[in-house]
C-alpha cells in the first residue's frame, strides 16, 4: 500500500483530523445552541447570546437538562390541574344530573349543546334518545320553530333573564327560566342556560285551595241567602256585645237599616236580651217589648245561641227575633172570643133558668101591692122587691143578649147603611141626651154599604153612645163620626169624659167588666159590642186623646 | 401538605445577569431543591437588576405551579419563589 493509499485508507493527517474534529463540536455546540434558544424561546425568553455563556460553560450549564427538568416540573403540574379539572367536572356534572330541577345549555342556533336527566324526564318525549346537537324548539316545545312566549328567545334578544310561567308539559307545570350563560366580545349572547322548574305540586296545592276557597264562597253565599231569605230578623253579636252582622229581616222588623243596626251594641237595640244575657240566661222565645223608630209599641220574640269556634272557644252569639205584636193581638182576640163563648154558654142557662122563677117573684110582689091591707112599711118592702126583681129581669135581659150574640142564632146578614142606622139610634137617644144636657155632634160622610145585622149594628152604636153618654154623667158633648177609608168603613164615638185609663184598655171589652159603680152597669154592654164586630171581620178599639181628656172608640168594619 | 412556620432562604443573586442566564439559573435551582421547596422547607430569593427577568421568571416558575411575588427593593427586584398553592 503507498502513501497516498494509506493516508486515504487510514484517514487524513492528524492537523485535518483535529480540525475536522472541531468543526464536528463547533456543529455539535451550535446545535445545542440552537435547541437552548428553541427551548428558551419556548420558554417565553430571548436566545442566548455567545457573549453570555460560552462554548464550555454552555456545555457546563446543561441548559436542555435544566427546561428538561423544568418541563418535567411543568407537566407535574398541568398534569394535576388536569385531574384536578377532570374531578371537578365530575363533580359538576354529579350536581348537574342529580338536581331537582331540568337544565339544559342552548346555543344561538336553539341547538342543545348539554341536557341534565331531569330535563329529560320533565320536558323530553321518552321514545326521543338524542337531545344533545338538536332544535330546543323541536324537543321541548314540539315547534318547527322559536314561538312567542320563548324565553330563550328573548334572553338572546335582551342578553337578560327571562321567565315563563305555567308551561304545561306531560301532565306538568313548569316555570322555565332562562340566564345568559356565555357572550362573545360584542356582549352578544351566545349561549343560555334553561332552567325548568317542576311546579306541578304547588300548581295542585293552589288548585287544592283555589277549589277550596270557590266551595266556601259557595257555601258562603248559600248561607248569606238562607239569611237574607229569613222572615226571622238574625244578629251576630260579637263576644263584646257588639252587632257585627244582621239580615235584611232584621232591618225590616226594627225599623232601621241594616247599616244603622251594624256596629250597635246589643244594650242598646235590644237592652232587655241583653240584661237576660247579662244575667247568665241563654234567651230561648223571651218576649220583651221594643219601641220601633216611629214611636210604635211593638212585641219580639227572641232566641239566642252560642257561636263556638272549631276549638270551643266563644266567638259571639246568634240572635233571631220575629215581631209577634199581631200575632198577640189575635191570640188575645181569640182568647177573648173564647171567653166570651163560653160565658155566652153559661149566661144562656143561667138566664133561661132565672127568669121564670124572677118572673114570679115579680108578679106575686105586684099582685101582694094591690092589696089594701099593708101596712106603709110592708108596700115600701114589696116596692123594693118589685124594683129589684125589675133590675134582675134587665141584667138576665142583657146576659140573653149577650147569649144571643155569641150563640149566633136569628142573625140575619144583609147590606146596612150605617149613617141611616146611627140617625136611627140617636133619634131613641135624644131624650136622654137632653135630660143630661149633652150636645151632640154628627160627621157622617157617605159611605159604602156594610154587610152586618142592623138590629146589632144599632145596639153597637146604642151602647157606644150610652157608654159616653154615662162617662159624661152630665154636661158634656159627644161627636160621632163616619168615615170610608177603604177597605174600612170607619166609626168613631169620641166623648170629652174622664177618659179610659191606660191599664184598663185591654179589659174594658171583658164582659162583666165595668168601671161603673156596683149596681150601675152590668159590665156587658162593650163585650157585646166587641163580639158583634169582631163577627163582622172588624176591629174596635180604645184612644184616649193626648190633649183634651174624654175616650174615643173606634170601629172599622169591612166595607160590603 | 402543611407550610413551614420558617422556610429556609436561599438568596440567588443575579443582579448584572441577563436573561436568559438568569432564567437558567433559577429554573436549575427550582429543579435542583424542589422537594423542599414543595415541601414549604425552602423559598428562593432572586435578586435581578434585569426587568425582563421579573416576567420570565416569574411566568415559568407560576408554570410550574410555585407561588411567586416580585417586590421591588431600591435599584433591583426580590422574585420570591415559595411552596404551591
Amino acid at each position: 500500500m503507498n502513501k497516498a493509499t494509506r493516508e486515504q485508507a487510514g484517514g487524513l493527517p492528524e492537523q485535518d483530523r483535529l480540525a475536522a474534529l472541531e468543526a464536528a463540536n463547533q456543529r455539535h455546540i451550535a446545535y445545542i445552541r440552537d435547541k437552548t434558544n428553541h427551548l428558551l424561546k419556548i420558554m417565553g425568553t430571548s436566545p442566548l447570546g455567545y457573549d453570555e455563556l460560552d462554548d464550555q460553560t454552555l456545555i457546563d450549564l446543561d441548559p436542555i437538562g435544566i427546561i428538561a427538568d423544568s418541563f418535567t416540573q411543568i407537566l407535574d403540574f398541568l398534569n394535576k390541574n388536569v385531574n384536578e379539572l377532570q374531578q371537578a367536572k365530575d363533580e359538576m356534572q354529579a350536581i348537574f344530573d342529580a338536581t331537582g330541577v331540568g337544565i339544559s345549555i342552548i346555543d344561538r342556533d336553539f341547538k342543545v349543546q348539554r341536557c341534565n336527566e331531569k330535563q329529560r324526564q320533565l320536558l323530553v318525549d321518552s321514545r326521543r334518545r338524542e337531545i344533545v346537537g338538536h332544535n330546543c324548539f323541536e324537543i321541548y316545545c314540539a315547534r318547527e320553530s322559536p314561538g312567542m312566549g320563548c324565553p330563550a328567545m328573548e334572553t338572546f334578544a335582551t342578553g337578560k333573564p327571562a321567565l315563563v310561567r305555567d308551561v304545561e308539559k306531560k301532565g306538568k307545570f313548569f316555570n322555565v327560566v332562562t340566564t345568559p350563560f356565555a357572550r362573545d366580545e360584542d356582549g352578544t349572547v351566545t349561549r343560555v342556560i334553561e332552567v325548568a322548574l317542576d311546579i306541578s305540586d304547588k300548581k295542585r296545592a293552589e288548585l287544592a285551595e283555589q277549589q277550596q276557597r270557590q266551595f266556601y264562597l259557595q257555601e258562603k253565599n248559600k248561607l248569606a241567602t238562607v239569611i237574607e231569605s229569613l222572615s226571622e230578623g238574625l244578629l251576630v253579636i260579637d263576644p263584646d256585645g257588639l252587632v257585627t252582622t244582621c239580615n235584611r229581616a232584621a232591618g225590616e222588623i226594627t225599623g232601621h237599616s241594616e247599616s244603622d243596626i251594624t256596629g250597635v251594641p246589643l244594650t242598646r237595640l235590644f237592652p232587655a236580651i241583653s240584661d237576660l244575657l247579662a244575667a247568665g240566661e241563654e234567651p230561648a222565645g223571651a218576649e220583651f217589648s221594643y219601641q220601633a223608630p216611629d214611636g210604635k209599641e211593638l212585641l219580639f220574640s227572641a232566641d239566642s245561641n252560642r257561636m263556638l269556634d272549631p276549638q270551643g272557644n266563644f266567638v259571639g252569639r246568634v240572635i233571631t227575633f220575629r215581631d209577634i205584636t199581631a200575632e198577640k193581638k189575635k191570640a188575645q182576640l181569640f182568647f177573648r172570643a173564647e171567653k166570651l163563648a163560653a160565658i155566652g154558654h153559661l149566661s144562656a142557662g143561667v138566664a133561661h133558668e132565672l127568669n121564670t122563677p124572677l118572673a114570679s117573684i115579680l108578679g106575686y110582689a105586684r099582685l101582694l101591692l094591690k092589696d089594701d091591707n099593708l101596712t106603709l112599711a110592708q108596700q115600701e118592702r114589696l116596692e123594693i122587691i118589685a124594683e129589684q126583681t125589675q133590675r134582675s129581669s134587665e141584667i138576665i135581659k142583657g146576659l140573653l143578649s149577650f147569649a144571643r150574640n155569641s150563640s149566633h142564632s136569628d142573625r140575619v146578614r144583609e147590606e146596612c147603611e150605617v149613617n141611616s142606622i146611627i140617625e136611627r139610634a140617636v133619634l131613641l137617644l135624644n131624650t136622654d141626651l137632653e135630660k143630661r144636657e149633652i150636645d151632640l155632634e154628627l160627621a157622617l160622610q157617605p159611605l159604602p154599604p156594610v154587610i152586618a145585622d142592623p138590629g146589632e149594628l144599632e145596639q153597637v152604636i146604642i151602647n157606644l153612645m150610652l157608654n159616653g153618654m154615662q162617662a159624661i154623667g152630665h154636661r158634656g158633648r159627644i161627636e160621632v163620626q163616619t168615615e170610608h177609608r177603604e177597605p174600612w168603613v170607619v166609626l168613631t164615638v169620641a166623648d170629652n169624659g174622664p177618659g179610659v185609663p191606660e191599664e184598663i184598655r185591654t179589659r174594658i171589652f171583658d164582659p162583666f167588666y165595668s168601671t161603673k159603680p156596683v149596681g150601675e152597669g152590668t159590665g156587658l154592654g162593650l163585650s157585646i159590642c166587641a163580639g158583634i164586630i169582631d163577627d163582622l171581620g172588624g176591629s174596635i178599639e180604645v184612644n184616649t186623646p193626648l190633649r183634651g181628656g174624654g175616650a174615643t172608640m173606634v170601629v172599622a168594619l169591612p166595607r160590603g | 401538605m402543611s407550610a413551614n412556620p420558617t422556610p429556609e432562604i436561599l438568596e440567588i443573586n443575579v443582579i448584572g445577569q441577563v436573561c436568559p442566564a438568569c432564567l437558567l439559573v433559577v429554573l436549575k435551582e427550582l429543579n435542583q431543591r424542589r422537594p423542599e421547596i414543595n415541601s414549604g422547607r425552602l423559598r428562593l430569593v432572586i435578586s435581578t437588576d434585569h426587568r425582563n427577568a421579573t416576567i420570565t421568571v416569574p411566568e415559568s416558575a407560576r408554570k410550574m405551579g410555585y407561588q411567586v411575588d416580585v417586590i421591588k427593593v431600591n435599584k433591583y427586584y426580590q422574585i420570591v419563589v415559595g411552596q404551591p398553592k
